[in-house]
């Protein structure tokens, strides 16, 4: 469990050059802007309200996670972003034009391995540019670039089914990005991953970040790599998916596994577990569990 | 420690749930698979106290009681073998008895003891064929027949394969001795006119005739294969190739026009309410009610027959097509979207290419369903092919002639299942099958089919279809 706050921090509290960056940020021109965006379902028992009312938007070169409690419609939102999913009430605006249906100028990381079996890495990282109409040696080149930046330029040739998959994803990314897109939408796409590989990926992820001209939106659940990653988190509550707060984290950049422990990080985390863990639910963690050893045999 | 190095390793188990076996235990069991039942019908066929419930003659034989003529080659059961040369002994007790009396002829005319008399010559006439005293052809040759009754009397040849039993050589010596001295050579018209005694039936244990041994059907399966055809009778690789001529027309056909629709069905929900309803209700019709009909439409010849393997095959193929069109990972279909696949790029570039492993597992079993369906096939209209065969020889009980070319039937379709399964690695090696057959040698030297298939496909599908971004920023 998280430990309680030192020092009182408060996490709304940012250092003069975090508040800067953050005045910087808002300066910047809007790419995605949602706008009191709602989704229902229809299911047998009647409508699920998956998501209502979400408003928020992305700036440019922005890193911005999505956080929430299970089934709160994370995946509902970024999807309906991707345009796999039709809003039943809102809309999403890309650098100012409504979005309807997929298309290419928003890449997108699923958390299932997503590539294509009977395509090699680099076939698969040309598969954008080849549906645009492209083809040739300059895009094997700039295939070869992208798969460069993710380090598989040894696996350019391998198959999918011959990759970890922590390689699968770096390939995944390198697919997404190759197409240029204005924001690339991920869906957990480290929870498959166990955590070592997991901490190299979000390392991956912020140098490719910071050295192009991209903005991301990730979804994910673990705490840590929320803080670690973004520039602002939004929180999402649960029945229906409302937002709950939009957070910018005060950890300067660059970022590096040392902040773990620096009170800016582990305040941010309190906040965010105190938002989807409210106190009252935490009671709904202890088991009504009975005493089944003897007296005296106590392991605390 | 000590102990653990002292002790033998651990000694894998034969039987554990759900646990594969090492690669040489695998290939053992393999080969026992098919070792056991050969090596069961070998003891059953071999070994006289397991079954042989009938006894195969040697000779020829008759009871003048009965019309029954048995020749050598026929069984008979074991309960009325004994019966049956019992009444054969008591036929030629009788003639003696007749002999004896004042009317040794019975009344009867001597034109017709000299018949019943060359009949008797004649039964041996087996037993000297099979000791190769005289050919199949040359049964009916009196004059080398009777010097053989001559030499077997006077010791002068004896029989071996098989041997006369004791009382059979007494009796053709009790009848030599009086034929002999009517004629030392046959003279047809000059031939004994007394009555001589039958032959007792003579035989080996045996299986009935729908059991042959291996090694006849061994024996007739060389034959049939080597002898010519002639006139409008084909040879039999003629047969094969007929018969595999109508099981890969009719599944080729059913496959061209069947696996576009599977596809669209599994694609479209359009096409998949249209179509599937309909053939799912049709295949419930067997291809069989629809030959007589079939021969109607085709006519004679081969048409018909490959229509009724194209009707048996493919109302099944679309419906297993669409299936398994249906079950490509639909976050594939979402990923290519994301990256800027239109409706129609999503068929060409994901569902055709995604499905192709499982389409080519499909089609090979579809391929084994439609060999089910050539007997039927083959005797729609004028019968022919390998089917044709297995009637005639069938109706005339040579069963050692229809064993070779079931088992051949067997073989055509298992041999090129195996082929089509190991050939699956090759073209596609980004399936498990394609990791493990790269590391089979046979298959490493193969490996210029699937470069040249990946040319062909890479080749065939244009880059560019359409512009997504229209449909991206219209819709
Ligand atoms: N196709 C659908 N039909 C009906 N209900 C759906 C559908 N998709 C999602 N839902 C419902 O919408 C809600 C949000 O689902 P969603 O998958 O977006 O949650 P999530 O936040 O991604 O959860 P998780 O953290 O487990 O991935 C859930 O209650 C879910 O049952
Ligand atoms: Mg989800």
């Amino acid at each position: 469990m998280i430990p309680p706050v030192i020092d009182n921090l408060d996490y709304r509290e940012q250092s003069p050059e975090v508040k800067d960056r953050f005045t910087k940020l808002k300066q910047r021109p809007v790419v995605l802007s949602v706008d009191n965006l709602g989704k229902t379902f229809p299911t047998p028992g009647g409508e699920v309200t998956a998501l209502k009312g979400v408003d928020f938007e992305v700036f440019r070169r922005e890193f911005m996670c999505v956080i929430g409690p299970s089934g709160c419609g994370k995946s509902t939102l970024i999807r309906i972003l991707a345009g796999l999913e039709v809003e039943t009430n809102g809309q999403v605006l890309l650098d100012g034009n409504p979005v309807a249906g997929p298309g290419p100028d928003r890449g997108m990381v699923f958390q299932s391995y997503t590539l294509f079996p009977w395509l090699t890495v680099k076939q698969n990282v040309m598969f954008g540019p080849k549906m645009e109409g492209k083809s040739g040696t300059s895009v094997e080149a700039d295939a070869r670039q992208w798969i460069d930046l993710v380090g598989l330029s040894q696996f350019e040739n391998s198959y999918p089914h011959q990759l970890s998959g922590g390689m699968k994803q770096r390939v995944a990314i390198a697919r997404a990005l190759a197409n240029r897109p204005r924001i690339l939408l991920m869906d957990e796409p480290f929870g498959a991953l166990d955590a070592q590989t997991r901490a190299q990926m979000q390392n991956y992820l912020l140098q490719i970040w910071r050295n192009l001209d991209i903005t991301i939106l990730f979804i994910t659940h673990d705490l840590d790599e929320a803080v670690y990653l973004s520039d602002r988190i939004l929180v999402l509550k649960a029945d229906p998916g409302e937002v709950d707060e939009i957070i910018e984290v005060p950890v300067p950049h660059p970022r590096s596994l040392d902040q773990f422990i620096t009170p800016e990080f582990v305040a941010t985390k309190h906040r965010i577990n105190q938002l989807i863990h409210p106190e009252s639910e935490s009671k709904e963690d202890v088991l009504p569990f009975p005493r089944m050893t003897a007296e005296g045999d106590d392991v605390e | 420690m000590s102990r653990s190095t002292t002790s033998p390793p651990p000694r894998e188990p034969w039987f554990a749930v759900r646990r594969d076996l090492s690669a040489k235990r695998a290939t053992v069991l393999t080969i026992i698979s098919f070792a056991l039942p050969l090596a069961i019908w070998a003891a059953v066929s071999y070994l006289p106290f397991l079954w042989h419930p009938d006894i195969r003659l040697q000779l020829s034989a008759d009871r003048e009681d009965v019309t029954t003529v048995y020749i050598a080659g026929d069984r008979v059961s074991k309960g009325f073998f004994p019966e049956f040369t019992e009444a054969v002994r008591a036929q030629n007790q009788a003639v003696e008895e007749q002999l004896k009396s004042e009317d040794p002829l019975g009344g009867i005319s001597d034109s017709s003891v000299r018949r019943a008399n060359k009949k008797i010559l004649r039964h041996l006439s087996p037993i000297l064929i099979s000791n190769g005293i005289i050919t199949e052809e040359q049964s009916k040759d009196d004059e080398t027949i009777y010097k053989a009754w001559g030499d077997i009397a006077t010791g002068a040849w004896v029989p071996k394969s098989p041997a006369l039993t004791d009382e059979n050589i007494e009796i053709v010596k009790r009848n030599w001795a009086v034929m002999s001295e009517v004629s030392p050579v046959y003279d047809s018209d000059n031939f004994i006119s007394v009555p001589i005694i039958s032959l007792i039936p003579q035989g080996k244990p045996s299986n009935p005739d729908y059991l042959p041994d291996p090694g006849q059907v061994f024996k007739s399966g060389a034959k049939a294969f080597t002898s010519p055809g002639e006139g409008d009778r084909p040879s039999m690789i003629q047969r094969v190739r007929h018969s595999i001529f109508i099981v890969f027309g009719g599944f080729l056909l059913a496959a061209l026009v069947g696996v576009p629709i599977g596809v669209l069905c599994g694609t479209y929900a359009f096409f998949s309410k249209l179509i599937e309803p309909f053939t799912d209700f049709f295949r419930y019709m067997p291809a069989p009610t629809f030959s007589t009909l079939l021969v109607a439409i085709f006519l004679a010849n081969d048409a018909p027959k490959i229509a009724l393997v194209f009707v048996g095959t493919f109302f099944q193929l679309v419906l297993v097509v669409a299936n398994t069109t249906r079950r490509l990972d639909l976050p594939l279909l979402e990923a290519a979207q994301t990256l800027g696949a239109n409706q129609r790029q999503l068929l060409t570039h994901v569902v055709i290419p995604g499905i192709l492993p499982n389409l080519y597992n499909d089609l090979r079993i579809l391929l084994g369903w439609a060999w089910t369906w050539l007997v039927i096939a083959e005797l729609v209209g004028v019968k022919s092919g390998l089917t044709e065969f297995i009637e005639t020889q069938g109706r005339f009980r040579n069963f050692d002639m229809v064993f070779p070319i079931i088992i051949l039937i067997g073989v055509i379709g298992f041999t090129t299942d195996q082929i089509l399964a190991l050939l699956r690695g090759v073209i596609f090696p980004y399936t498990e099958d394609g990791a493990a057959a790269s590391a089979n040698p046979l298959v490493k030297a193969l490996m210029f089919i699937p470069r040249w298939f990946r040319q062909a496909v890479s080749e065939r599908l244009p880059a560019d279809l359409a512009n997504h971004k229209s449909l991206s920023t219209k819709a």
